[in-house]
């Protein structure tokens, strides 16, 4: 950490050139090189000041973030942490440029001045989420993910027979997520067996158009969770931010409970809290998967998993765009096999295969 | 503690609000173009965007009601939308920029923030129908809405099979008092119909008790079912569905977010971008270049002091070598010091059109509320102009538009019958003239009525009708400006006639600038604000008078000219020359001393100057030689009059007085009988640097 991470900051907001500069300048390891009023002038800039991170807004004059973005993936393959407005437009834009291999996103600073926690939340995922992209290495994954909702319609059942999973798989996830989970589910059949939960750590307001996006892109039915929600096979379940998601077995079926419970590492959703209670319920027939991110969320729950019989996966290092989750879970000996995300979506079949399911009830 | 200082915490929002002001200019002027142009799709888009960042930079700083608020705007302002050429959305706009600027105010003034409700209103009408929530919905005859969850459904189907499925929903009375006890009661009766298989809320629920849903397998009739349910003065209405499997499966996931609509269109690729003048742009601080501006200042009273000391020298070692190289220096420096100065100057300059850009959307407000067709032409928008003083003129300006078409410009009708277009056309127009800027505003209206004007005079007895005789035509329409003439007369709701129009003279007069009519009734009037280009710094001309350095801006000085004590005449209470062949009113700047200038038989240097289009003499002891002076503000109680604009220091130190021309004549010259307030007095002392 000698050398100080290299950051321009991309907003046509003049407003947002202030703030953000000045949340970040509280940070020693953080040096903001400059900033620019839009696309063209960024892209400028890129070139004089070589920064090694963008924060880059997507709403802007002439050339517009999207359009920037794929420039700056083009020629220079910076890490770029979009900047985000938190509403329907914002979120749907937001994943638009995870696709195109942006690394990852926050939302717009609020409050600043007034004794506000939002500030500081934001500031201190934006200052560590500026830490990890300095180091991640430019995504080869991304360009051929985001050609893949428009390539290869996904062929979803007319209707759909509810059908009981053979097996609840819980996903806890957080950055690099989005791409990765795309890659995935995309990969999953419509009468994939198991039913999946995910924890995927994201601001309230964007899992409703992540789980959209998702379940446009796939062959599976990916909702947002709500209470009372049933586990079905070839389901997904994506937790809503700001809420806690657990499993309940209920007389006519098993359905998923959210809850304003605390925090848990800092977290809400909290993978831990998932896996605790996947563990608890569904035994041996839950597997337990911890993706890319940042900290060590879920790496404690999954030993919960592990000793009720469940099986845990953790994404390899390869694959993983921040190797934080899967390597806490491994450090702790939590997890059973340490798979890489191309390999995931045929482990996980295998494991729901009805017969295997029941040769692990047995 | 906050997490920002305090310091930048205000910083932060001193930058909201002037970056707030420019989006709601461009939220004026575009939403005034979409106005022209229904459904432009550019204009909307950029539209949204400035919504936008007003909704993040007031999110920023914690304004949610106005964050909200644009909010609702930006999701109005969809594609979607725009494809409907819904002419309320141009309405919309105008009336949210309307509603920002006050609620900006409000925020600024730490005032009461104004109701949003009435642009929530507009929303509503601008976007497709909405559909109605559940709870707290109160519309009797409205079909009630379920939501189970999945499982809840799957209750309900089981519940099925051993009776008929009824979905109820209960309003509990607002005036329930105990709503423990009402549950309980509901919840009794609702076991009374049947087998409950779902309740909403749950038992152990804090929040407050609007409304129960249930769900129950019952034998018994639907009105059985409302009649039981129906506890007096506990629940005010009741609802019942039969529940059909199927029926409410596979709502879309709308949950927490049904007011939110969703575009997932790809936004089209932007085209022709506007020019790029944004770019290479700094936002500074005004004060720091003031402060510069200031330096150099210094650096000029520097300059004449070197250039005194250089004359001194002159004179002892007229001989000296160096002398040369000393003048040759000197007017290096004093080529480089110009242009530094030119330059800062510069920095300062902004054009017109920051100022012009304001008044589209007034005149269009204004015309509509005085029922006229009124076509704004703007020209000269380039030129430009100090900032300090472009902000001063904005509310001269506004009067003088308010006035032109309130009264001005006639009604359709009335411009038909005197074979005018119908719509009226109001002008405005900036050019540079020598140093300064003229500002014109004319409307092709029905004109200023010089009698009319002097006959309202002499009723108000502003002038006597022997004056009133010898009034020119400038003179009479001058006396619209009069406080007593301008105020108090029929008052409309847009301004009453005149009103305001002395505020107009003393705002550009402050300026050290001057006003001038020229009206034709029936063909209209036009205004020329002259105000100087800068405040900072004037070219003028020093003179003494009983051994005290004044002076006057040189932009207002025709020539020099010297004369004899006989050549001075008495014409009524004045004393005039003959220059030429005109006749030249004389002021003496003696008087400035109290001191009520007896004629003294000598030989007399008469500056002669033009002021608000009139020529004058002033009579001065000595002429002392052209200067640019670096103004500085006197504070009001260093001057007992308004006779000084301002201060200024010569290179010996020595401080001179400007006067302001306009009250000099005014007070000392002319009609002083009638215009002429307390004895004028400038306290000598209290001028400091």
């Amino acid at each position: 950490m000698s050398e100080r991470i290299r950051v321009l900051v991309v907003d046509d907001s003049a407003l947002m050139r202030k703030l953000i500069p000045q949340i970040l300048e509280r940070e020693p390891a953080i040096q903001v090189v400059g900033t620019a009023m839009d696309g063209a002038f960024a892209l400028k800039k890129i070139e004089e000041l070589r920064p090694q991170v963008i924060t880059l807004d997507l709403e802007m004059p002439r050339m517009d973030g999207m359009e920037t973005l794929r420039q700056i993936m083009r020629h220079y393959r910076l890490p770029v942490i979009i900047v985000s407005a938190l509403s329907t437009r914002g979120a749907s834009a937001t994943f638009k440029a995870l696709a195109l291999g942006a690394f990852d996103f926050v939302t717009k600073p609020q409050d600043a001045g007034a004794n506000s926690s939002n500030l500081q939340e934001i500031a201190a995922d934006l200052v560590s989420k500026i830490k990890v992209a300095v180091h991640s290495r430019p995504s080869t994954l991304a360009p051929d993910l985001a050609k893949q909702p428009t390539t290869r319609a996904p062929s979803k059942p007319a209707a759909r027979v509810k059908q009981a999973a053979t097996k609840v798989i819980a996903i806890g996830v957080s950055t690099g997520g989005p791409n990765a989970l795309q890659y995935l589910l995309a990969q999953l059949p419509a009468d994939f067996p198991g039913a999946i939960l995910v924890v995927q750590h994201m601001p309230e307001g964007f899992t409703e158009m992540f789980a959209r996006r998702l379940d446009e892109g796939c062959a599976i039915e990916v909702k947002e969770a709500q209470s009372g929600d049933l586990l079905l096979a070839g389901r997904v379940l994506i937790c809503p931010g700001n809420r806690h998601i657990k499993v309940r077995r209920m007389p006519l079926g098993d359905i998923v409970v959210l809850t304003d419970d605390p925090k848990v590492n800092g977290h809400r959703p909290s993978a831990d809290v998932l896996f605790r209670s996947v563990g608890h319920e569904f035994g041996s027939n839950a597997i337990a998967v911890l993706m890319t991110g940042m900290g060590d969320d879920g790496a404690e729950a999954m030993g919960a998993v592990k000793i009720a019989g469940g099986l845990t996966i953790a994404q390899d290092e390869s694959s993983s765009a921040v190797y934080g989750m899967p390597k806490a879970a491994i450090e702790r000996g939590h997890a059973t096999r340490v798979v890489a995300l191309e390999a995931l979506a045929n482990t996980l079949q295998a494991q729901c295969l009805p017969e295997r399911a029941r040769a692990a009830k047995l | 503690m906050s997490f920002l200082s305090d310091e930048n915490g205000a910083d932060l929002r001193q930058l909201f609000f002037e970056s707030a002001q420019e989006l709601l200019h461009s939220l004026n002027e575009e939403g005034l173009r979409l106005e022209k142009n229904t459904g432009d799709a550019e204009t909307i888009r950029s539209l949204r965007r400035s919504v936008h960042t007003l909704k993040g930079d007031s999110a920023a700083c914690g304004y949610h009601e106005l964050s909200e608020l644009a909010h609702a705007v930006e999701d109005v302002l969809s594609p979607e939308v725009a494809h409907t050429e819904n002419p309320r959305l141009a309405e919309l706009v105008l009336a949210a920029a309307d509603i920002f600027t006050l609620m900006l105010a409000a925020y600024r003034n730490n005032a009461p923030l104004p109701s949003g409700e009435p642009l929530r209103a507009l929303i509503r009408k601008a976007t497709p129908t909405q559909q109605a929530g559940c709870a707290g919905s109160s519309a009797p005859n409205e079909a009630a809405v379920f939501r189970w969850t999945e499982y809840e459904q799957m209750l309900l189907a089981d519940g099925a099979n051993r009776g008929t499925v009824l979905q109820v929903q209960i309003e509990i009375d607002e005036t329930c008092s105990t709503p423990k006890a009402a549950y309980e009661l509901v919840r009794k009766a609702l076991a009374e119909t049947g087998e409950i298989l779902v309740v909403h809320p749950e038992e152990k629920s804090t929040a407050p008790l609007i409304c129960i849903e249930a769900a129950i397998a019952t034998e018994e009739k639907v009105s059985d079912v409302v009649r039981k349910c129906k506890i007096p003065a506990i629940v005010s209405n009741v609802r019942v569905l039969p529940w059909a499997a199927g029926s409410s499966e596979a709502r879309p996931a709308l949950g927490s977010n049904s007011g939110q609509r969703i575009s997932a269109d790809p936004k089209p690729k932007t085209g022709a971008a506007p020019a790029a003048s944004a770019e290479g742009t700094l936002r500074v601080d005004a004060e720091r270049i003031d402060a510069v501006l200031n330096l150099v200042g210094e650096l000029i009273i520097g300059k004449s002091m070197l250039h005194q000391t250089l004359a001194e020298f002159d004179q002892r070692h007229s001989k000296d070598p160096l002398r040369g190289r000393f003048a040759d220096a000197m007017a290096f420096q004093a080529r480089v010091l110009s242009n530094l100065q030119k330059s800062v100057m510069k920095i300062r300059m902004v054009p017109v059109e920051q100022l012009f850009r304001r008044f589209p959307r007034m005149v269009r407000d204004l015309a509509k509320a005085c029922g006229r067709e009124v076509r704004l032409e703007t020209s000269g928008e380039n030129t430009e102009l100090d900032k300090s003083i472009l902000d001063v003129l904005a509310e001269p300006l506004t009067h003088l538009i308010r006035n032109a078409i309130d009264h001005g410009i006639e009604a359709a009708s009335d411009r038909d019958a005197a074979e005018k277009p119908r719509h009226g056309t109001l002008r405005l127009n900036a050019f540079h003239q020598g140093n300064q800027v003229v500002i014109e505003v004319s409307d092709d209206g029905r004109g200023i009525d010089r009698n009319k004007v002097i006959a309202s005079a002499i009723e108000r007895k502003v002038i006597s009708a022997q004056q009133a005789a010898h009034l020119s035509d400038a003179e009479a329409l001058e006396l619209v400006f009069h406080p007593g003439l301008s105020t108090a007369q029929e008052i409309t709701s847009i301004s009453g006639r005149g009103v305001g129009m002395d505020v107009v003279k003393t705002v550009v007069e402050r300026l050290k600038g001057a006003v001038q009519i020229e009206s034709r009734v029936g063909q209209g009037t036009t205004f020329f604000l002259k105000v100087p280009l800068t405040l900072a710094i004037i070219k003028a001309l020093l003179f003494r008078v009983a051994e005290k350095v004044y002076a006057v801006p040189l932009g207002s000085v025709l020539e020099i000219t010297r004369i004899e004590g006989p050549e001075i005449h008495r014409v009524d209470q004045h004393e005039v020359m003959q220059l030429r062949d005109e006749v030249l009113t004389l002021v003496r700047l003696e008087k400035l001393h109290g001191n009520n200038g007896s004629l003294k038989p000598k030989r007399l240097f008469v500056i002669v100057i033009h002021v608000g289009g009139r020529k004058f003499g002033l009579i001065v002891d000595k002429l002392v030689g052209e200067e640019e002076l670096v103004i500085k503000a006197l504070s009001d109680q260093l001057i007992a009059t308004d006779l000084v604009s301002g201060a200024s220091i010569l290179g010996d130190g020595s401080v001179v007085l400007i006067l302001n021309l306009t009250a000099v004549v005014s007070r000392l010259g002319a009609i002083d009988a009638f215009l002429a307030g307390t004895p004028p007095v400038v306290r000598d002392k209290g001028v400091v640097a």
